[in-house]
């Protein structure tokens, strides 16, 4: 393996019109290391996200994935995104397609595999996130913990080098968050590298290897997830998990 | 226990009665009803057609009437069977005045609009009309429809000039009015060198007002998906290009349907403008058949030529998107 980190970013700055999202962000995470981020809402962690592969275009500073810059407007940011998984807060499926259709897009058109060889693959990812007797069906079908389990098996097909999750489990009932949360578990056992916006603090203490703190666009306090979570240094990590608890 | 049903049934009447505003109790309404016929009646007189002041006071009574029974309508609690009394009693009445005091001539109704005695050839003539009506509507909708998905997809895609010279063809066709355009092309512009035969000038007057309408039905359709959608297609490595054709078209094209059949069925309807500019089609045939037979039938026909071409397709339509509508709770 390579000595670069997986993903790095470097002064990152957001403006949505004169507003000032995010204040210089540094991030750095190794190979299969999972990143969580925390904060209230507004307080820039999703827009960092978007920004690591680009579905938000950040306004200054770098974001490195796998030591080659991708902010450079002359990388192909298809293939950078290829490379990148990601999953949204409210599944994103396909509606008009099956869970096998959805799963499969990506392998037809942008790595251009033939068909049967991209639906066998999908198969075998369904399958690997626990829905081998769904395949298909359409999105309204299943339930919300299978559709956000259809996603991670949409972002999981393309071999990605990393895993992007925008609060994955904020959009489900109760009773659906532990399946999503086993998956993503699984994953990171593996060895995947993930950044994750999420307050699943059980969850989070488990997989996280780094808990990174945003408070107004800014990165307040950043540490292993134990340390963070049990002895907060800053003052707002404190009163946002006393908020969380 | 001691109650009969009868006696349990008149009970309640006694006391839902006990509770209605004066107006709403039968009595006067049904007295009302009677006495708005009777002086309805005793303003017209027997035949003839009605002085001024006859027929104003014959409006404003007619008025009258229709608010009482719209006050008898709006009661939930009467029964059906009145209800329907009152409806139709208006309605009777209404073509009634129209029947009696209108003016028509109905002895001459079926002598000259339904003359079949004179209408051999005429039937040829519809024959041949339809078909020009059905060239000219299929064609204009077919390049209406590539012009308007282009520029509708086009629109959606932010550059300011595209959307200023869009923005211009949509506004400047959708308030022309067709037969303007359809004038304009055939007659005018000859005039500055361009000589367009009479068939695809209308075929050209169609389709620029109907591609204006149908950019807005695409563009807004394309503006109905939700940027998720987008953004996940985007997130998985697809370029604008593949994101549009495989994800925002297809889901777009599913909303687009009721709106865009409806433009299509008026896109037939409206081929018969072409008649002010000589184009062979139904309703000019049915014009020259009038001329040659010198009976209004064939004009008269020609309408239930167009309904029974139109009502079918308005039908399927709307099957059509009762499928759709089944298809996406699925």
């Amino acid at each position: 393996m390579s000595a670069a980190p997986m993903i790095e970013a470097r002064g990152v700055h957001k403006y949505f019109g004169g507003v000032h999202v995010l204040r210089g962000i540094d991030v750095s995470l190794a190979h299969g290391e999972v990143g969580a981020l925390m904060g209230s809402s507004g307080s820039g962690k999703s827009t960092f996200l978007r920004c690591l592969n680009r579905i938000e275009e950040p306004s200054e500073g770098q974001v490195l994935i796998d030591g080659t810059v991708i902010t450079d407007q002359r990388t192909d940011v298809n293939r950078v995104r290829a490379d990148i998984g990601m999953v949204f807060q409210d599944y994103n499926l396909f509606p008009h397609m099956t869970a096998l259709e959805n799963v499969s897009l990506g392998l037809i058109h942008v790595r251009k595999r033939p068909r049967s060889e991209a639906k066998d693959a999908a198969a075998s990812a369904l399958e690997q996130v626990g829905l081998a007797n769904h395949l298909t069906k359409h999105p309204q079908q299943l339930s919300g913990g299978q559709q956000q389990r259809v996603a991670i098996a949409r972002s999981l097909v393309m071999q990605p080098k990393a895993i992007l999750f925008d609060e994955p489990t904020s959009a489900l009932d109760p009773e659906m968050v532990h399946e999503v949360l086993d998956v993503m578990r699984t994953l990171a056992s593996e060895g995947m590298t993930m950044v994750v916006v999420s307050h699943e603090i059980g969850f989070l203490r488990k997989v996280a290897d780094q808990l990174i703190v945003f408070d107004a666009g800014l990165v307040v306090e950043r540490g292993p997830a134990a340390r963070v979570l049990d002895e907060p240094e800053h003052e707002r990590t404190r009163e946002f998990l006393r908020a969380l608890r | 226990m001691h109650m009969t049903n009868l006696q349990t049934t008149f009970h309640q009447w006694r006391k839902r009665w006990a509770y209605q505003p004066w107006f709403r109790r039968y009595e006067w309404l049904v007295l009302g009803l009677a006495m708005w016929i009777g002086v309805a009646l005793l303003f017209l007189p027997p035949f003839g057609r009605p002085t001024p002041l006859g027929a104003a006071s014959v409006i404003a009574w007619y008025l009258a009437g229709f608010t009482m029974a719209g006050v008898l309508l709006s009661d939930r609690e009467k029964p059906i069977l009145l209800k329907r009394a009152t409806s139709l009693s208006v309605i009777v009445l209404f073509f009634g005045l129209f029947y009696r005091y209108s003016g028509t001539r109905w002895d001459r109704v079926q002598s000259q609009f339904f003359d079949f005695s004179r209408m051999d050839g005429v039937w040829e003539m519809y024959a041949q009309g339809l078909l020009v009506t059905l060239q000219v509507a299929i064609v204009a909708a077919v390049l209406s429809t590539i012009f308007g998905l282009t520029f509708g997809i086009l629109r959606t895609l932010g550059n300011p000039v595209v959307n200023l010279f869009l923005g211009l063809h949509v506004d400047f066709f959708r308030a022309l009015p067709l037969i303007v355009s359809m004038v304009l092309i055939f007659y005018a512009l000859p005039f500055v060198g361009i000589r367009l035969p009479a068939f695809w000038s209308a075929v050209l007057a169609l389709v620029l007002m109907n591609s204006a309408y149908q950019t807005e039905i695409f563009r807004a359709g394309i503006e109905s998906i939700p940027r998720g959608q987008i953004d996940a297609a985007r997130a998985l490595g697809l370029g604008p290009g593949a994101t549009m054709r495989h994800v925002v078209l297809p889901q777009a094209l599913k909303t687009v349907i009721p709106p865009l059949t409806n433009n299509l069925v008026s896109l037939v309807k409206d081929t018969a403008v072409a008649y002010v500019i000589t184009v062979p089609e139904l309703l000019t045939n049915a014009q020259q058949a009038v001329t040659w037979k010198r009976t209004p039938t064939p004009l008269v026909l020609s309408m239930f030529v167009y309904l029974a071409t139109l009502i079918p397709l308005i039908h399927w339509t709307r099957r059509l998107e009762r499928r759709l509508k089944v298809g996406t709770i699925l």
